[in-house]
């Protein structure tokens, strides 16, 4: 397949952003490409409860995303889809826009090291808990380390949003999706192990610490299992809240396709 | 990149937020029971004719159509807890006139009963009433209370 019909082949299944969230950090460091140049292309079914301060329900949504990388570079977009219970009040729409980009700056025969910049796009509406309200910038690095089947991850980063933030203006994390602070240094760690037959398991934990103004510490613990066959990856994950309530538990189902 | 820049400005700009009215009581509070906005001859009709069928103690979060959890205003404690959002969300002053609720986040429908479905369009406080409210709001904060959840006092 030439590569122009590839393209049109991610944008006919509507697949327009990576996983670039906070807390899908983790998943998304784990799709390393294989090849040189490669696009991905990657949809996520996620269905979570919550209970927050002052909101609680639950929601669905379906985040489809592409990706492209380039030897030591890669691209990225994702926005979400959703419908989401709130307090009694039954809505759906987009969430907001994630962009990211990133580099290895590393890479020797067990380490690699890179940076990231991920930006986020107000396109969620606010008040339903599905957009930030804001634009955030989310720089942040990464880690890995690797020594037979075994695979550990960390990251690190500072979020913040692009706007004038009130002293005492306390509305918790937010979005209901894709809970975080206005200001936090965000962070993530993982271990994945290869099982074999092309299966992994994964064990990570993420989480926020507010900085500056007020905010609430999370941490979230996962467990994930993937698979692989061929151009297609797929993997399950369950997500908890540990600290804060960023959620009461959460699913995921990742399928990606590599061209 | 600049087109880019340029996009970011106009997102982060967009769309009517909640503003502080920018409201003060006069000091000292002219407070009679009478001639002064109180919970009593003011707050609570305003909260039960605009607010209650959703922001309400009583209710499940079920029941809420929304409105966030401990934002209840069928009591003057209930309104003390969250009246700078009272005040950002209805309120008008002399730095905004914010008309936001009640309807905002519903398409400006509203509950007919208390924990009804959307079913009418929610009745619209006129502008006195949004600038009474702001008022009202910023001199009862001010006052003491003593934790009945029923009425103003001094």
């Amino acid at each position: 397949m030439r590569m122009a019909s590839r393209i049109g082949v991610v944008i006919a299944v509507g697949l327009i952003a990576s996983a670039a969230h906070a807390d899908h950090h983790g998943m998304a460091m784990m799709g390393a490409a294989d090849e040189p140049t490669e696009f991905d292309a990657s949809v996520n079914l996620v269905a979570a409860s919550y209970n927050t301060l002052t909101e609680a329900g639950d929601y669905e949504g379906i985040l489809p995303s592409v990706g492209w990388r380039h030897d030591r570079y890669g691209v990225g977009a994702s926005m979400g889809l959703y419908r989401i219970m709130l307090n009694g009040l039954d809505e759906r729409g987009i969430g907001d826009l994630m962009v990211h980009a990133d580099a290895t700056v590393y890479s020797h025969e067990h380490t690699t090291a890179g940076v990231m910049m991920m930006v986020s796009v107000p396109t969620g509406e606010e008040i339903y808990g599905l957009g930030m309200g804001h634009p955030m910038v989310m720089p942040s690095l990464y880690g890995t380390w690797s020594a037979g089947r075994v695979t550990v991850n960390a990251s690190a980063g500072f979020s913040r949003a692009i706007a004038q933030m009130e002293a005492g203006h306390d509305h918790g994390v937010w979005p209901l999706v894709e809970p975080m602070n206005m200001s936090e240094i965000s962070w993530g760690a993982g271990c994945d192990v290869a099982l074999g037959s092309g299966v992994h398991g994964t064990v990570r934990a993420g989480g926020g610490i507010p900085v500056g103004l007020i905010g609430h510490e999370r941490v979230i613990g996962a467990a994930r299992v993937g698979w692989g066959s061929g151009r297609v990856d797929t993997a399950v994950e369950v997500q908890t809240g540990l600290v804060g309530d960023p959620f009461t538990i959460r699913g995921l189902v990742e399928t990606a396709l590599h061209f | 990149m600049y087109r880019i820049l340029i996009l970011f400005a106009l997102v982060a700009c967009s769309g009517a937020s909640p503003t502080p009215t920018g409201t003060t009581c006069a000091d000292p509070d002219p407070i009679t029971g009478t001639t002064t906005l109180t919970w009593d001859n003011f707050g609570h009709d305003f909260m039960f004719k605009y607010c209650t069928n959703c922001h309400s103690s009583t209710l499940p979060n079920s029941k809420r159509n929304g409105a966030p959890i401990y934002h209840d205003f069928d009591t003057l404690l209930g309104v003390l807890e969250v009246p700078d959002h009272i005040d950002e969300q209805t309120g008008w002053g002399p730095k905004a006139e914010n008309n936001f609720m009640p309807g905002g986040g519903t398409n400006n429908r509203c509950p007919s009963v208390a924990g009804g479905s959307l079913d009418e369009d929610c009745p619209e406080p006129t502008g006195e009433e949004r600038t009474n409210l702001a008022q009202w709001i910023a001199c009862e904060r001010l006052r003491s209370h003593d934790g009945s959840g029923s009425g103003s006092a001094n």
